[in-house]
């Protein structure tokens, strides 16, 4: 089964999908948030797995996969973690965040068969842009998972290419750079968001920077959907000593719910 | 001499470009009934949307067809051989002969009397090709016949003075074999498809195989299967747009005027080639010479490359460079270029590497460029280049990349590849004047891999051993050594697969080596590859070993090598030994060591 695909997240609008990475501050932890994530509302969660080069990403979230490796994650105790979550209770679908080379170092196909093992429902990987995805992309179809690409404002010529590839849903980038909050976003984005659409009928969502209440909106009227990384990956590194407590780790479950609770309102 | 290739089969506008690229011979095309059946017209139209190299010859096979058919595709697809793959008689052959200009070539489907029957088209056809005939296909049926027959069929062709391709079941696994028995020519097919569709990397390894000739990289960027493009997508259309300036330049007389100009006024090239006679006499076995890039502007190789990107970056308008820099060389280099050029520059560099090499921190100020100091990850060359590439990621529209070594996305190993072979270019033409031959041996360090694929590449068709030095750090058998091809796997660092040192998890790690240069946990993706081919030979050298080269050319020549460039020369020492008095090597001594006075002072001490 392949949630992303299913036709209650096709067919919902102002999707919003919050990234955290697995094992920060532990896994354990990370499977709380989750679920609690799911009380919020979220219609997905995007599934970080640390790296010790991830390029594409702001100091933010280069921290947290300091903090979740110091603690030994890596990619297959992550998607370990989604699979002990499903056990808990968790439906959304899942997509799994992580750089390619911990894909390479497990096999391609050792970790494509671990999602649905898991039951994760896609993969996201930032450094593998569509001319070297073939390989992943068959294995993606073999076992029934979508590979999620990631358009930008300078795609330029590529867009079409890469919105015909599509599915699940494309992430669009708003902004060039790394991930991390950002006070304004260009105002291409309107036209760039459209253009993408005339080429597939795929929910396009937008992230990279979004971190306040207004952006969230501005983002839902004009895509399908918003991504939250490092706003929320902050957060919860500004808790991981309550979250490690088990007398406070309830009262910071919750304000990290109440925090995603505030945004989407 | 070298066999003639063909590849056959083509039957999209995919397989066309791939064999135009690959720079085969001959590119055929079947028009009759068969699974690789193409229209003339989709013919027509890929080489006009596509036009193949002055050397390259179109094929077109037909089997059994009329003649005015084979009149009337043969001109409209500007066809330079008809290929005649049936039972065509030699009268036919002839009349078809008076008809058009091009050339006729006849199948010969082997069987025993296989030769008898070229008799019959003596005179008549230009050229054959000995295909395998089964019972319900005419040939590409991917079947090799008994090729010890090889040898007739080729006596007899060149007895008619024609061309003779060997065809069926030729393979990349198995064409080494077929080499033994030396064909005057090679036809390939379903030997170099993947699932229908040829397959590039099939096509450049037949082509390597073949004609001993070296194609590396495809137009993805690929070695082999290293090298491509593994970069968050906001970068791929500057990469995309850095290609096509790249190329542009390369055939762009004024571009290389004005890049030997400065080469050569500004750099100080060409560099010298110097005979380290001292040091072969003591050792008492083969001669070293020293390719003096030492010598040049800034001390080291880094600016051949740094002169030429940096007059690429503003002929594509960019008046911001950034670069990554370990030990300070490629910073200065790039810092230097800035000035020379008007463009402003950033350099980035590890926190731990400026207190390491403080000078070159102050050089870089001095010249201009504002250094930024990285605080993230073991604060080495690695997080600079993470870093540089963040910053790129932000800036991409106004900012050119300036990399360092042959390192990186498609097409910066290319790139550095292209810019620094004039030291092997040189090399060669210096060596022969000074010996009258080709050396028998070069050696060159290898960390991310610049020097040595700048010194090698213009050998690698040659009859000459090439062989890489790494840094074996406190040694190999240690975990502070970076040997990435002796102990690394394959993995993804800085937007190109190649060889990694990493953990079990694909989490990269901290390389050591006492040269700041060699300090890298990658290797440049053309290494990797060379490496896997065969072709070229990596061995590695210890901390210890490198300072005792160093101390001895000190001594005996006079002459500081960088610590990078001493591991070349601690492994030629150990080589010569080995070899005769009447045996050269030549090693690229790659740059000065000035800039390590302070690290070798440290180790030796007093001494």
């Amino acid at each position: 089964m392949n949630r992303l695909l299913s036709n209650e997240f096709k067919n919902k609008s102002n999707r919003f999908v919050p990234y955290i990475m697995a094992g920060d501050p532990s896994i354990d932890v990370t499977i709380d948030i989750a679920l609690a994530l799911e009380d919020a509302g979220v219609d997905a969660i995007e599934w970080g797995v640390p790296f010790s080069d991830p390029l594409a990403d702001g100091p933010v979230i280069q921290a947290a996969g300091e903090r979740a490796r110091d603690k030994g994650m890596n990619i297959i105790k992550a998607i370990d973690g989604v699979k002990e979550a499903r056990r808990r209770g968790l439906t959304v679908p899942v997509i799994l965040f992580t750089y390619i080379n911990p894909v390479l170092a497990y096999g391609e196909e050792v970790i494509i068969s671990k999602l649905k093992e898991a039951q994760i429902d896609g993969i996201l990987i930032p450094d593998l842009p569509i001319e070297e995805s073939e390989s992943i992309q068959r294995l993606c179809k073999q076992y029934d998972k979508s590979l999620i690409y990631l358009i930008t404002l300078s795609s330029k010529s590529r867009m079409e290419k890469i919105a015909r590839e599509g599915e699940g849903f494309l992430y669009f980038v708003s902004s060039l750079g790394v991930t991390g909050s950002r006070e304004s976003f260009s105002k291409q984005i309107d036209q760039s968001i459209n253009d993408v659409k005339s080429y597939t009928d795929v929910p396009v969502l937008v992230g990279f920077g979004i971190s306040k209440r207004e952006h969230v909106k501005y983002f839902h009227s004009i895509s399908d959907g918003v991504i939250v990384g490092s706003a929320l990956v902050n957060f919860i590194g500004e808790k991981k000593g309550a979250l490690l407590d088990s007398s406070q780790k309830e009262i910071a479950i919750n304000e990290i719910k109440g925090f995603v609770v505030e945004l989407i309102s | 001499m070298k066999p003639s290739l063909k590849f056959c089969g083509n039957r999209s506008y995919d397989d066309y470009y791939k064999a135009v690229d690959s720079g085969v011979d001959y590119i055929g095309f079947i028009f009759a009934q068969s699974k690789r059946q193409v229209h003339p017209n989709e013919v027509k139209q890929w080489i006009e949307q596509y036009p193949y190299k002055r050397n390259q010859r179109l094929v077109g096979v037909f089997v059994n067809e009329s003649i005015e058919k084979m009149i009337e595709i043969a001109h409209d697809c500007k066809l330079h051989v008809i290929q005649c793959h049936g039972i065509e008689s030699p009268k036919i052959l002839k009349e078809l002969k008076n008809e058009v200009d091009c050339l006729v070539f006849k199948t010969i489907h082997h069987h025993a009397k296989g030769v008898d029957l070229m008799l019959q088209y003596d005179d008549i056809a230009d050229g054959y090709v000995v295909d395998t005939k089964t019972e319900d296909s005419w040939g590409g049926t991917g079947i090799r016949f008994d090729w010890d027959t090889i040898p007739l069929y080729s006596q007899e062709a060149t007895r008619q003075c024609v061309p003779c391709f060997i065809a069926g079941g030729v393979k990349v696994e198995n064409i080494e074999g077929l080499l033994n028995f030396h064909p005057l020519g090679i036809d390939v097919s379903s030997g170099i498809e993947t699932e229908e569709q040829k397959d590039e990397r099939k096509m450049m390894d037949m082509v390597m195989k073949v004609k001993n000739s070296y194609q590396a990289p495809d137009s993805l960027g690929r070695f082999g299967a290293f090298g491509g493009r593994y970069v968050p997508e906001t970068l791929m259309y500057a990469l995309e747009e850095l290609e096509k300036a790249f190329e542009a330049v390369m055939n762009d007389e004024s571009y290389f005027k004005e890049l030997h100009r400065e080469w050569e006024r500004y750099s100080g090239r060409p560099t010298p080639l110097t005979k380290a006679g001292r040091v072969s006499e003591s050792i008492g076995g083969a001669q070293i010479y020293l390719k003096r890039e030492d010598l040049n502007h800034t001390g080291a190789h880094k600016i051949n490359n740094a002169i030429a990107q940096a007059l690429l970056a503003k002929r594509m308008g960019k008046d911001q460079i950034i670069a990554e820099t370990g030990a300070g060389q490629h910073g200065v280099a790039a810092a230097t270029v800035a000035a020379r050029y008007g463009l402003s520059c950033k350099v980035f560099m590890g926190e731990e590497d400026m207190k390491r090499q403080e000078l070159n921190v102050f050089r870089m100020r001095l010249l201009g460029a504002e250094v930024i100091k990285v605080t993230s990850g073991g604060k080495t060359l690695k997080d600079a280049t993470n870093e540089a590439i963040r910053y790129w990621v932000t800036n991409v529209n106004d900012t050119f990349y300036l990399i360092g070594s042959a390192v990186g996305p498609h097409p910066y190993p290319k790139m550095v590849r292209e810019f620094q072979s004039v030291i092997g270019r040189e090399s060669k033409n210096q060596f022969v004047e000074e010996t009258s031959k080709l050396p028998d041996e070069i050696i060159a360090c290898v960390g991310g891999g610049s020097n040595a694929i700048g010194m090698f590449y213009p050998f690698i068709e040659e009859n000459v051993r090439l062989t890489g030095i790494e840094a074996a750090g406190k040694g190999t058998e240690t975990t502070e050594h970076a040997a990435t091809l002796t102990k690394g796997v394959k993995g993804v660092l800085h937007g190109s697969l190649s060889y990694l040192l990493q953990d079990e998890s694909g989490n990269v790690i901290e390389p050591y080596s006492i040269s700041a240069g060699l300090d890298y946990p990658g290797i440049g993706p053309e290494h990797a590859y060379l490496r896997d081919l065969g072709r070229v030979t990596y061995e590695s050298i210890t901390d210890q070993e490198a300072l005792d080269a160093l101390q001895t050319l000190c001594q005996l020549e006079g002459i500081l090598p960088a610590i990078e460039s001493a591991h070349a020369l601690a492994f030629a020492f150990k080589r010569a030994k080995e070899l005769s008095t009447e045996d050269t090597i030549l090693v690229c001594l790659s740059g000065r060591g000035d800039k390590d006075v302070h690290t070798i002072q440290e180790v030796l001490g007093g001494e």
